[in-house]
């Protein structure tokens, strides 16, 4: 009976928190273990040098246009997160994952669950029971080319972010366009340089800035979709787009 | 109350074996929810009550004439039980579940047949194949060479069975011959857990209503902790003043027992409904498990930390695709990483079927 009584007393003093600050301020002890600095997800590139890894229950934006290497990052963290055998769950709202661009960026498929979504309310749906589950250290939402029929559109995911924040899981959102309504952390890509053989572009190099940090994280792109690091700069200069 | 079930023995002046009964129910098509209510009417009776393959009843009956008789009067009471719940079924006794289904779906629906230690070939020899689970190419084949009957069948040596037909084949052949009988496993029947609250004074506020669903929450939790359960899907209906009952249908994953999940899953059910600001009037509300499962701890993951949260990831995915549908819930496989056509590269298949 004492512990029920305990139990009663407990679920009040939820309940009475919860009220007062909201849902995301109270969380199980496992989840805010898990969101403790050494269980951030890394990506073993120049990216963690300028965001310090990505953090369970913190949502974050890759923003930048078509072939910036946004998706070629969100595969490593991906890779990271099932580094302790994680499971990470993936939405593909325009159908055009690549599991051989997976498997080479080091993600093991068997410990990833793809969705595709019909809309934005799928895409919600299984976004949600991601994150409030204690299954996934990953989602990713990839919303696809802002030229689809019907894109998803990053200010779309606005009801993700409160139950993010509750969440053993980190939310990595992929997108063309930054949201323009919601306080979405973001990482910018974009091309900073073309690499030219004989003529022919034979590569280029990307640039990922968080927020207004002058540091930048450099990769260098070619057209078999392959991303490797090329350290970070402070003073570089966009060249072109 | 149908009139007293008449008894038919095998042979007819035996008077069965109280160390080795089971007691077969045969309800030939009955639906679904006159069968729950079968099972719990006879579960409220005997200690053990199993549901085979085929649907029927089996009922383990040893140990039990102390307490409650000899078995045929135990199966008169079984059939009086059953015909409350609209439905009649036929009844067998025999020393294996196997027989005792037998002679059950032999003898016609408010009747006993009773099937003595010794005498099964005797019972099973005259019946045609067809009573047997055998598939058809084997009774084709049996016919062939001739057999059509049980006892043509059990007359074979049980080496050639095995040999000409398998193991499968080999194990009907025992079964029918009562040289093995099946294990009964127990079921018990579903139990409803709800908690129901009326409130003198309506609440119109959606954080009031949560507090006030705390209640109902603790006590489901409390039924659930002493049956070893966990809920996966919960329904809340809210009972609102001059309008329609608003119902709320929630999974919990990982399934639990815990009031403060219980509770955190219905407010963010109430957070997601799109007219939340117009609950209205709420004088009511019920919360009741519609889905619930042996409650299990964790798996510690030995080595990946993240490795035991498989099966949660796993719950999740089966969830989608019940909710949205095959082809949306997938995994991927690389076939041949140097395919010149991205999709010769890959396979993908539905995570969950």
């Amino acid at each position: 009976m004492a512990r029920s009584s305990a139990g009663a007393d407990l679920g009040a003093a939820i309940a009475s928190i919860e009220r007062r600050f909201g849902t995301q301020v109270l969380a199980r002890g496992a989840f805010t273990e898990q969101r403790g600095g050494e269980r951030r997800l890394r990506t073993d590139t120049a990216l963690d040098r300028i965001t310090g890894g990505i953090a369970a229950g913190v949502p974050i934006a890759f923003v930048g246009p078509g072939t910036a290497g946004k998706v070629g990052l969100a595969l490593r963290v991906v890779a990271g997160a099932q580094r302790d055998g994680g499971m990470a769950l993936w939405i593909d709202a325009a159908a055009s994952f690549d599991p051989v661009a997976a498997v080479r960026a080091g993600v093991d498929l068997v410990r990833l669950v793809i969705v595709r979504p019909r809309g934005r309310d799928d895409a919600l749906l299984a976004a949600g029971a991601a994150l409030r589950s204690d299954g996934f250290r990953l989602t990713v939402i990839d919303t696809g080319p802002a030229i689809a029929p019907a894109p998803l559109r990053a200010d779309d995911l606005a009801p993700l972010l409160p139950v993010v924040r509750g969440s053993a899981a980190a939310l990595v959102v992929i997108a063309e366009q930054r949201a323009s309504g919601l306080a979405l952390p973001a990482i910018t890509f974009e091309r900073v340089a073309w690499e030219t053989r004989f003529g022919r572009t034979t590569g280029w190099i990307v640039a990922a800035a968080a927020g207004h940090g002058t540091e930048r994280a450099l990769f260098h792109g070619d057209p078999s979709g392959e991303l490797r690091d090329a350290g970070t700069r402070a003073d570089l200069a966009v060249a072109t787009g | 109350m149908p009139a007293r079930a008449r008894i038919s023995r095998w042979p007819p002046d035996d008077r069965g074996d109280p160390l080795k009964a089971y007691l077969a129910l045969v309800v030939p098509d009955a639906p679904a929810v006159p069968r729950a209510r079968l099972l719990a009417a006879l579960c409220a009776m005997l200690p053990r009550v199993g549901v085979a393959d085929d649907g029927a009843f089996v009922c383990d009956l040893r140990g039990t004439e102390r307490l409650f008789g000899p078995a045929e009067r135990v199966a008169r009471r079984a059939i009086s039980a059953c015909a409350k719940t609209g439905v009649v079924p036929a009844a067998g006794i025999a020393a294996t579940p196997f027989i005792a289904r037998l002679a059950a779906g032999d003898t016609p629906p408010g009747t006993v047949r009773q099937i003595a230690i010794g005498a099964e070939r005797g019972f099973t020899g005259p019946l045609p194949l067809a009573v047997l689970p055998l598939g058809p190419p084997v009774v084709a084949e049996l016919a062939l060479l001739g057999l059509h009957l049980v006892g043509d069948f059990l007359a074979l040596p049980a080496g050639a069975v095995l040999e000409w037909f398998g193991a499968a084949t080999a194990r009907i052949h025992a079964l029918a011959d009562a040289r093995i009988e099946e294990d009964v496993r127990g079921v018990a029947p579903r139990r409803r857990i709800r908690a129901r609250r009326l409130w003198d004074d309506p609440i119109d506020s959606r954080e009031r209503l949560v507090f006030a669903l705390r209640a109902t929450a603790d006590e489901v939790a409390a039924t659930l902790q002493a049956d070893g359960q966990a809920a996966l899907e919960i329904v809340v209906v809210l009972e609102r003043e001059g309008r329609d009952p608003l119902r709320l249908v929630r999974s919990l994953l990982p399934p639990t027992a815990d009031p403060a999940a219980i509770v955190r899953s219905i407010r963010w059910g109430l957070e997601e409904l799109s007219d939340a600001a117009s609950i209205g009037a709420v004088s009511g509300a019920s919360l009741e498990v519609s889905v619930a499962l042996p409650a299990r701890g964790r798996q510690v993951g030995l080595f990946a930390p993240d490795g035991a949260r498989a099966e949660e990831a796993i719950a999740v995915a089966q969830f989608l695709r019940t909710r949205l549908g095959p082809g949306a819930v997938l995994e991927a496989r690389v076939v041949d990483a140097e395919a010149r056509l991205p999709e010769r590269g890959a396979q993908w298949r539905e995570l969950v079927r």
